[in-house]
């Protein structure tokens, strides 16, 4: 069953644009420059109840647009948009019932307040039945393990156990869909694991559909199915993690243990060194060559032991937002004007 | 040995040069900055003086069964006052300096001072400067309109040595109000929580400094509670000077009483500040 | 971990919150909020009494010097201290439940989270204007209401032909309400336009300009025949009661009980009405094209 479709999605916005210099500013008392911004550029996507899918972009690619947009928090400027059979940014009370969005970056619960006592607000918002109330905020307290801390001010929580509690405020009206901008953010390791795990089993139990932007590579596929990738306000990929490095990465990584201490010399011919620690060392090599230069280096030398391995996902994704880039630079792609 | 002494008088004269440099372009900075909030300008100005129509006409109204005056003030006299005042206030008046203040010092923002090589009441001294700087320029013209408007109100104009006095109160009456609210705003590295203080200031400081009527019309013994206070300078102390009711040796006394005021709250914001950054980096920040 | 009952994941969905109880929740937040800073709340209540105290004693000093606030007007001492009790009421009631969310709103615009606001089911200018309430305000208005009551009780004791119908208590609630509603409207609009003007300003602070008409009795928008304040202060009257009512907001009510039998009451107290409504679907009408705003232009 279809959840999300989107097609045709943009989003342009004007901002104020200062003026260098004191001449310049004073002109700017009288007349004003804006410069119009290109936030998302005619996205299509489609998205079934129950995935979970992830957005990658570098800053500024318009994920986040995106997410408020499927919100409905700001209105596009084109392009339209279904979520649950209802078009977002016509807000009504209906779909503003069935899903939930929290950033990492921003809070919504009272800052002085204890946690539960914003709960409680959420709950005479959305109108929950006191035994729904009371039953969902228990279950979520305890897969979170966060029920000594509903007592205390939210100001004097860490990080990671704020956002726990942004999530129970999310998830006590029970949404079927659920928008997550960067939910780990500044998270210490082991926060990250947590909350990556909740999510996980959260979103199996129930079936519900989510999308997530992150920088993590470890949210993406720990939770992750399907990745979607925008850079400049367009989507340049939209599948599997796996596909994305074998379509993307056109390098794989060999891995070399000797048997004798010393190291070859000879090996950079081969492909580029990464790393270098005797016994072992790590050399990179374009795809198409891997099987001849493995049987190459294995006549040479003794080896002892020998891996091959994609590169990190992270390394390919920054290769696809710097490639992306430069092409739509050079191409001039993103208009900016100025009025 | 003259070429030793040559050199280091050079060296001096670099060191006060780079100096100059360094404030010139912060306050070229500073009054960019300024001029990009421009919304609440010229608009803002005329506004402000919208609580003055209300006062010629509630004052037009009492003086309807008064023949004569109230403690020595006519009606003329009350609207000149209350004009007047305007004027102090646009060079005493300090808005969201001592909260900026505090706000720093509370998220820790203030370390950038700590870490640069400028000091912080110098910046701000200048950023505020540059602010007032920029607001006489976009305001000079709602006020000249409002006091033309309004010349019927003033006495005939003041002897020259009264206009340099009341000059010298504004000059001193910005500096007063600048390193008072500052000072203020230093309580902040004692307290964490520094708005209602703040509150208080604001309240009591719109009543004390004669904003809201000359303070010499009350009666004993509040009238010496005000004197003795620094807070009529930013506001009564100027208008009282322009229409005479101030004058010869009082006058001189009064200014020099005004200046110790100055001098003794910059010595305060000095110290305050050398306690407060030997306290907050003891802390560990 | 334990597991999710099934039975929760249906919510039904076609309720709409009951606003009565979502603005108790937010005053008793605020109330809970108010209570962990104790110091600041009674150092509040404290500053804002002296604040009336003050004004209090200013009037005094002037009614030292004459009997009555304008010669055609009359009002005496103890029947502009009705008027001034009842400048107190409804402004502190603008300043305990408006003031705080209004002055939060450009923040909100400024942070972005506004977003959460549009997010929720439920009216987003009841959530933005009513979510904290700042109890500390209650204080004048309890001193006002005592001052209210002294004064009324002195009047009835001092002057002959004073006398209080039924019809005036009732009424002089409903128009303190309606004054309520247009300052707050007022309020709101102002404060909306920080969607505009740029992100950590607005036309907010106007709002305490404009009100200051609104302290003061209507009658002393005059002057004598062949002044300039005649015309001028005839056309502000005009100005600050029909179109821009805050004129009505103080001098309808306290007209009421006060000065019942002043000739034009009849048409204002209509026209107040009027007004109010009108003010706050204008208000209404601003702050929805304010969100548009935001939502068109920001990314």
């Amino acid at each position: 069953m279809e959840t999300i479709r989107i097609e045709g999605l943009r989003k342009t916005y004007k901002i104020y644009q200062k003026q260098e210099g004191l001449r310049a500013s004073f002109r700017g008392l009288f007349r004003r420059r804006y410069r119009v911004v290109e936030a998302v550029r005619g996205i299509d996507l489609s998205v079934d109840q129950g995935e979970f899918v992830a957005f990658l972009g570098p800053n500024g690619a318009g994920k986040t647009t995106t997410l408020k947009l499927l919100s409905g928090v700001i209105s596009p400027s084109s392009g339209s948009a279904r979520v649950l059979g209802h078009v977002p940014w016509r807000r009504e009370n209906a779909y503003r019932r069935r899903f939930a969005l929290v950033m990492g970056q921003k809070n919504q619960l009272w800052w002085d307040l204890p946690a539960q006592e914003s709960f409680r607000l959420h709950q005479q918002i959305y109108r929950i039945e006191p035994a729904a109330f009371v039953a969902r905020r228990d279950e979520l307290v305890d897969l979170l393990e966060v029920g000594k801390l509903l007592g205390q001010p939210v100001r004097e929580l860490s990080l990671g156990e704020r956002m726990k509690m942004e999530l129970i405020a999310a998830l006590l009206h029970s949404p079927e869909v659920l928008f997550l901008d960067e939910p780990t953010i500044g998270l210490d390791v082991v926060a990250q694991h947590n909350i990556q795990n909740f999510l996980s089993y959260y979103q199996k139990l129930k079936k519900i559909t989510i999308l997530l932007t992150s920088h993590y590579m470890k949210d993406v596929i720990a939770l992750c199915k399907r990745v979607v990738i925008v850079t400049d306000g367009v989507i340049v990929h939209d599948g599997s993690l796996k596909e994305i490095i074998d379509r993307f990465s056109t390098h794989k990584v060999i891995t070399l243990q000797f048997a004798d201490h010393g190291l070859p010399h000879d090996i950079n011919r081969f492909g580029e060194v990464i790393e270098e620690q005797a016994p072992r060392l790590k050399i990179r090599v374009a795809k198409q060559t891997v099987t001849d230069s493995l049987a190459a280096i294995l006549q040479l030398h003794p080896v002892e032991d020998v891996s091959v391995e994609d590169p990190p996902l992270e390394q390919v994704i920054a290769e696809i937002f710097t490639s992306v880039k430069q092409e739509s630079d050079s191409t001039g792609k993103r208009a900016i004007s100025k009025i | 040995m003259p070429a030793i002494a040559d050199k280091k008088h050079w060296s001096t004269v670099h060191v006060l040069q780079n100096t100059l440099v360094t404030w010139w372009t912060i306050l070229r900075i500073c009054l960019e900055e300024r001029l990009v909030y421009r919304g609440d300008f010229a608009l803002g100005t005329l506004m402000r003086f919208l609580p003055i129509v209300t006062q010629i006409f509630l004052w037009g109204t009492i003086f309807e069964t008064i023949s004569g005056k109230i403690a020595g003030y006519s009606y003329h006299d009350f609207i000149a006052y209350y004009l007047l005042t305007m004027v102090a206030r646009a060079f005493s008046s300090m808005p969201g300096l001592a909260s900026g203040i505090a706000t720093e010092i509370r998220d820790g923002s203030i370390k950038k001072y700590l870490i640069q090589p400028i000091d912080m009441i110098g910046f701000l001294l200048l950023n505020r400067l540059a602010h007032k700087l920029i607001y006489y320029g976009v305001a000079i013209g709602p006020f000249a309109l409002v006091f033309f408007l309004c010349r019927n109100y003033f006495p005939s104009m003041p002897p020259l040595e009264t206009i340099i006095a009341f000059a010298s109160s504004l000059v001193m009456g910005f500096l007063l109000g600048f390193f008072l609210e500052a000072a203020i705003g230093l309580i902040g590295f004692w307290l964490l929580e520094v708005s209602s203080l703040l509150f208080v200031y604001m309240l009591f400081s719109f009543f004390f400094s004669g904003h809201m009527f000359p303070l010499d019309i009350l009666p004993y013994p509040w009238n010496y509670v005000f004197e003795s206070l620094p807070l009529q300078y930013l506001a009564y102390f100027p208008a009282a000077v322009w229409l005479g009711k101030i004058e010869g040796e009082s006058l001189v006394t009064a200014l020099w009483i005004e200046a110790a005021w100055v001098s003794f709250f910059i010595i305060v914001c000095r110290i305050a500040f050398q306690r407060g950054v030997k306290r907050y980096s003891g802390y560990g920040g | 971990m334990s597991h999710f009952p099934p039975e929760y994941l249906a919510s039904n969905s076609s309720q709409k919150p009951n606003y009565a109880r979502v603005f108790l929740t937010f005053a008793r937040n605020s109330l809970v909020r108010d209570m962990t800073f104790r110091s600041n709340f009674i150092i509040e209540t404290i500053t804002s009494l002296s604040w009336m105290f003050m004004n209090l004693g200013f009037y005094l000093l002037i009614f030292s010097y004459t009997d009555v606030i304008g010669v055609a007007t009359g009002w005496t001492q103890y029947e502009f201290f009705v008027f001034f009790a009842t400048v107190a009421i409804v402004n502190s009631l603008v300043q305990t439940f408006f003031m705080p969310n209004a002055q939060e709103f450009s923040e909100l615009i400024r942070t972005g989270n506004l977003d959460f606001a549009l997010l929720k089911p439920i009216d987003t200018q009841f959530l933005i204007s009513l979510q904290k309430v700042n109890w500390s305000g209650l204080g004048n208005t309890g001193f006002a209401i005592l001052l209210l009551l002294f004064s009324l009780w002195h009047l009835s004791r001092h002057e002959a032909d004073f006398v209080l119908h039924p019809l005036q208590i009732l009424l002089y609630p409903l128009y303190v309400f309606c004054g309520i509603i247009i300052l707050y409207s007022l309020m709101i609009a102002l404060s909306a336009t920080s969607v505009w003007l740029g992100r950590n300003q607005s036309l907010y602070n106007f709002w305490f300009y404009i009100t200051n008409f609104s302290r003061y009795p209507m009658e002393i928008y005059s002057g004598p025949v062949g002044d300039p304040r005649r015309w001028i202060g005839e056309s502000l009257r005009t100005f600050f009661s029909y179109v821009i009512p805050v004129l009505l907001a103080v001098n309808v009510p306290a007209r009421i009980l006060a000065k019942p039998m002043a000739p034009d009451n009849l048409s204002l107290a209509l026209y107040a009405v009027i007004g109010t409504i009108l003010s706050f679907i204008l208000s209404r009408m601003i702050f929805y094209r304010a969100l548009r705003g935001y939502r068109s232009a920001s990314s």
